[in-house]
């Protein structure tokens, strides 16, 4: 498959750079509606009942209700999903980005969009069957490596296409992942309305029409790849070859980059300011009606103290909440890449460590002002900061370690994701149960949380701060970047 | 330099490029706009 192969998609003289953007969108917009997929839980889970969830015995092992046929999935178990999504993301990333450095970023899309759409596919049949494992396996592992593989294809093209706004160009990209669930959540119910009849939920119709519109997307976009010729520049631009010592001009291969302390520091970095975010991503909706009750809809009274209906509306306003801050999340991506550009990094981190640590710390004030819209834009700046973290890493890594394997190495690194995603949401919970098996009121069972998230920031400054540029006996000879590249 | 010998992208690559833009950014804005109907309860 000729046409597939990295030498074919070199891109003529002439090439329009600002091609490449758009094709990275396309892709990382339809895997990002893996942060949409809990738009699924509750049709899900009365698959079998319809209007109401049939319960399994309560006798059932946890094997049987895997294989059940005749009672629902509990959201416990669909939950599982999401987990699965965010390991084998990580974990392809790691494993597979050497692979996608050699092979180059369209055939990595091609296989993300056959992984990704594909998994739609085999979970449609899931459903059809009513076995969990053909989810678990379709969206959460093969679906997972469709991730993985997806969100690392673009970000060394794009980095190469820009070396004059690296931080802008994989911002552009990423807050595409962002996005995802932004357009794919309210797809995807319409669709199940669309669908729903008396005997399904449409939950399987509408994982056939996304699977197939995110596999065309994601091709489109993997044929919309082209990589700049190795010595290509922006016409006019010249590197500038200041006293920058944290912007390498030299590369370190991705076997070597490992072994590196800076690569365990920003892995340090990306876990600690990703769990902080994940945190509060999770928490939030419970979160703003607990803190708040009924102030959020003119009454008064903790949201313990609400009747049914109100606890209805407070909970409309804690969606609208969420709604929100997954805005934030996405112009964080854009807004704090391309600002890196201007200031650096490693002072773009630094101000996500320091302010993100004021804020964490001052929303329990906020919170007890009862100020609604202190309380939000407190974590609509703090969301940006999340978003943003994700963005910057791919510049930052290019930055320190070079252009020739950053997408290798950004795999690499994604392993912080899935620790994030287990660790951040862990603590958050944990600490708001501990919090409330000890008397402390519900409201303000979120205080401490917001402490030690704080903490965790300032553990990633220190982080942020030890890094330095790399030591020259990691990085590559003359002669072994053009084996490299030779071989390639 | 490689550069010197780079001709100027081409007008009619804008016109892809304008219309690649449109098909990521109009779903994405629809996105978006669908985010605030639903965020807009939150300052009534």
């Amino acid at each position: 498959m000729g046409f597939l192969d990295k030498e074919r998609i070199v891109a003529k003289p002439g090439f329009n750079r600002w091609l490449v953007p758009p094709a990275a969108l396309a892709i990382h917009l339809s895997i990002g509606m893996a942060y949409g997929f809990s738009v699924f839980w509750l049709p899900l889970s009365r698959a079998i009942g319809i209007t109401a969830p049939v319960q399994c015995p309560a006798d059932m092992s946890f094997l049987e209700r895997t294989f059940a046929t005749t009672c629902d999935w509990k959201l416990s178990i669909l939950g599982w999903m999401y987990t699965l999504f965010f390991v084998f993301l990580g974990s392809s990333a790691a494993i597979f980005g050497g692979w996608l450095e050699r092979v180059g970023p369209r055939r990595a899309g091609i296989v993300a969009a056959f992984c990704w759409g594909g998994g739609f596919f085999i979970s449609a049949l899931g459903i059809k069957l009513h076995q969990i494992w053909l989810l678990w396996l379709g969206s959460g592992v093969i679906g997972g490596c469709g991730l993985g593989l997806g969100y690392i294809s673009p970000v060394s093209t794009l980095i190469k296409w820009f070396p004059d706004r690296r931080g802008m160009a994989t911002g552009m990209a990423i807050m595409g992942f962002g996005g995802g669930a932004l357009i794919g959540s309210p797809l995807a119910d319409m669709l199940m309305k669309r669908f729903a009849t008396p005997t399904s939920v449409g939950v399987l119709e509408t994982f056939l029409v996304l699977g197939t519109v995110y596999f065309i997307a994601m091709l489109l976009g993997a044929f919309g790849y082209r990589i700049p010729r190795p010595d290509w520049r922006p016409a006019g631009w010249v590197p500038t070859v200041t006293a920058n010592a944290m912007v390498t001009t030299r590369h370190v291969h991705v076997k070597q980059a490992w072994r590196t302390p800076q690569f365990w520091l920003l892995w340090a970095v990306l876990t600690l300011n990703v769990s902080a975010g994940i945190g509060v991503i999770g928490m939030a909706s419970p979160m703003i009606q607990e803190v708040f009750g009924g102030k959020l809809i003119g009454v008064t009274g903790a949201l313990a103290d609400l009747t049914a209906d109100q606890k209805a509306q407070v909970a409309t306003i804690g969606a609208a909440f969420a709604a929100l801050l997954s805005f934030f999340n996405i112009v964080g991506r854009f807004f704090w890449a391309s600002l890196s550009d201007f200031i650096g990094r490693k002072r773009t981190y630094m101000i996500f460590f320091v302010l993100g640590t004021v804020l964490y710390a001052s929303a329990p004030n906020a919170g007890r002002t009862g100020s609604v819209a202190l309380f939000a834009g407190i974590f609509c700046i703090i969301l940006t900061m999340y978003g943003g973290g994700f963005a910057t890493i791919p510049a930052y890594l290019a930055d320190m370690f070079g252009t020739q394997f950053v997408g290798a190495i950004h795999g690499r690194l994604l392993t912080a994701w899935s620790t994030a995603g287990i660790l951040g949401p862990v603590l958050v919970n944990y600490i708001r149960e501990y919090q409330i098996s000890r008397g402390v009121p519900n409201a303000q069972a979120y205080n401490t949380t917001m402490y030690i998230l704080a903490g965790l920031l300032v553990a990633g400054f220190v982080c942020n701060l030890l890094v330095r540029p790399v030591s020259d006996r990691y990085f590559m000879s003359e002669s072994e970047l053009a084996a490299v590249r030779g071989a390639k | 330099m490689a550069d010197e010998q780079e001709p100027p992208p081409s007008a009619f690559s804008w016109v892809q490029v304008a219309a690649g833009w449109i098909l990521v950014g109009v779903p994405l804005l629809w996105g978006i706009f669908i985010t605030f109907q639903k965020a807009a309860l939150l300052f009534r």
